[in-house]
C-alpha cells in the first residue's frame, strides 16, 4: 500500500505531504521524502544514467530502502511529486498510471484561481481526491 | 476533459478588462493599468501551462519551450498556431501571427487630420496606444507561461498593421 505522498515545488519547498498510515511514523516518512529529492536532482542532472528515460516526467524508482519502495515523477514546470510505498513488487505501468492521476488532481488544484501559486495546497477537495487515487492502488 | 468557453464572452470580458482598468482604476496611470492588466494574464498563463504540459517531456532548452508555445499551446488558446517564429539565438524571440485572434476584430477609426500622412500624428499613435492597451493581457499570459516553464523572460508586442502582431520575448540571462 502506498503510505506517503508528496508534492514539493520547483524551490524544493513543501506543498503538500500526506500520510496514510495508522502508525505514528510521519515524521520518518517526511524524512524519506526529504532525502529523495536529492536523489532526483541527481537524476536529472546526470541524465545518462537513465539512459533511454531521457526528460520523461516519471523519474522511476528514487531508492528502495528495508521496507519501503520511493517512486518519483518531476513535471515540466519543476513540481516533483514523491510517492512511498511498502509494496515491494510493483510494476511500473502501475506508478505510472498512478503518478498520471496525481498529475491530474495537482493541476485541478491549482487550476483554482484562488490558489496562490508557491504556496501550500489546502485544498480539501484536491486531500480528498488524492486519498481516493492513494486508496485505488494497491500494487499487488 | 474539454471545456470551451464562448468566444464572444473572452472578448467581452478582455474588452472589459482593459476598459476597468485603464478607464476607471487607474484612469491617469496608463503604465500602472498596463502593469495591472499584465500580471493577471501572467497568473492565467502560469496556470494554463500547468495543464497543457501535463503529458509532455520535459524540455530540454528554450528553444522547445517558445516551440511548444508557437504550436501547441496557441492552437489550445487561439486555435492557430503561430504563423512565424524568428530568433536571434542569443535569447530574443520574434513571434508573429498574422491573424490574432483577440485584434481580429479591432478597427482603428481613420483619423480626422488626414492631410497630413504622417504616421506620427497624435491621433494615430492614440489609436496605437489603445491597441496596445489590449496586448498586455496576452504578453502576460506568456511571460507566465515560460517563467513557470523556469524561463524568467520579458515579453512585449508591437502592432505594425492589424490583425498582424508580433509578440517579442526576451529571456532574461
Amino acid at each position: 500500500m502506498i503510505v506517503c505522498v508528496a508534492v514539493v515545488g520547483h524551490q524544493n519547498n513543501p506543498l503538500y505531504i500526506q500520510s496514510f498510515t495508522e502508525a505514528d511514523d510521519a515524521l520518518k516518512l517526511h524524512h524519506i521524502v526529504h532525502c529523495s529529492l536529492d536523489v532526483i536532482d541527481e537524476r536529472v542532472n546526470n541524465p545518462k544514467k537513465s539512459g533511454t528515460t531521457l526528460n520523461e516526467a516519471f523519474l522511476g524508482l528514487l531508492y528502495p530502502t528495508l521496507n519501503y519502495k520511493v517512486y518519483g515523477y518531476l513535471t515540466n514546470t519543476k513540481v516533483k511529486f514523491i510517492m512511498v510505498t511498502t509494496d515491494l513488487d510493483v510494476r511500473d505501468t502501475d506508478v505510472r498510471s498512478f503518478f498520471r492521476k496525481f498529475h491530474a488532481a495537482y493541476v485541478d488544484a491549482v487550476s483554482n484561481p484562488f490558489h496562490v501559486p508557491g504556496k501550500k495546497i489546502t485544498s480539501r477537495t484536491f486531500g480528498e481526491s488524492v486519498g481516493n487515487i492513494v486508496r485505488s492502488y494497491t500494487f499487488n | 476533459m474539454v471545456r470551451e468557453v464562448a468566444e464572444s464572452c473572452v472578448d467581452t470580458m478582455l474588452m472589459e478588462m482593459v476598459a476597468m482598468y485603464s478607464g476607471r482604476f487607474y484612469a491617469n496611470k496608463p503604465e500602472l493599468a498596463a502593469r495591472r492588466i499584465e500580471a493577471i494574464g501572467y497568473q492565467v498563463g502560469h496556470q494554463l501551462s500547468e495543464r497543457y504540459t501535463m503529458e509532455r517531456p520535459r524540455f530540454s532548452d528554450h528553444l522547445e519551450a517558445i516551440k511548444f508555445i508557437c504550436k501547441d499551446f496557441w492552437s489550445e488558446v487561439f486555435k492557430k498556431q503561430i504563423d512565424n517564429l524568428k530568433t536571434n539565438h542569443r535569447g530574443t524571440f520574434v513571434l508573429q501571427d498574422n491573424k490574432f485572434r483577440w485584434l481580429s476584430r479591432v478597427s482603428v477609426e481613420p483619423s480626422p487630420e488626414k492631410e497630413t500622412e504622417d504616421p506620427s500624428t497624435p491621433g494615430e499613435s492614440k489609436a496605437a496606444q489603445a491597441v496596445s492597451m489590449y496586448l498586455y493581457f496576452p504578453c502576460g499570459i506568456i511571460r507566465g507561461v515560460l517563467s513557470n516553464l523556469g524561463i524568467p523572460c520579458a515579453v512585449s508586442a508591437d502592432i505594425s498593421s492589424l490583425p498582424t502582431c508580433s509578440f517579442v520575448i526576451r529571456v532574461k540571462a
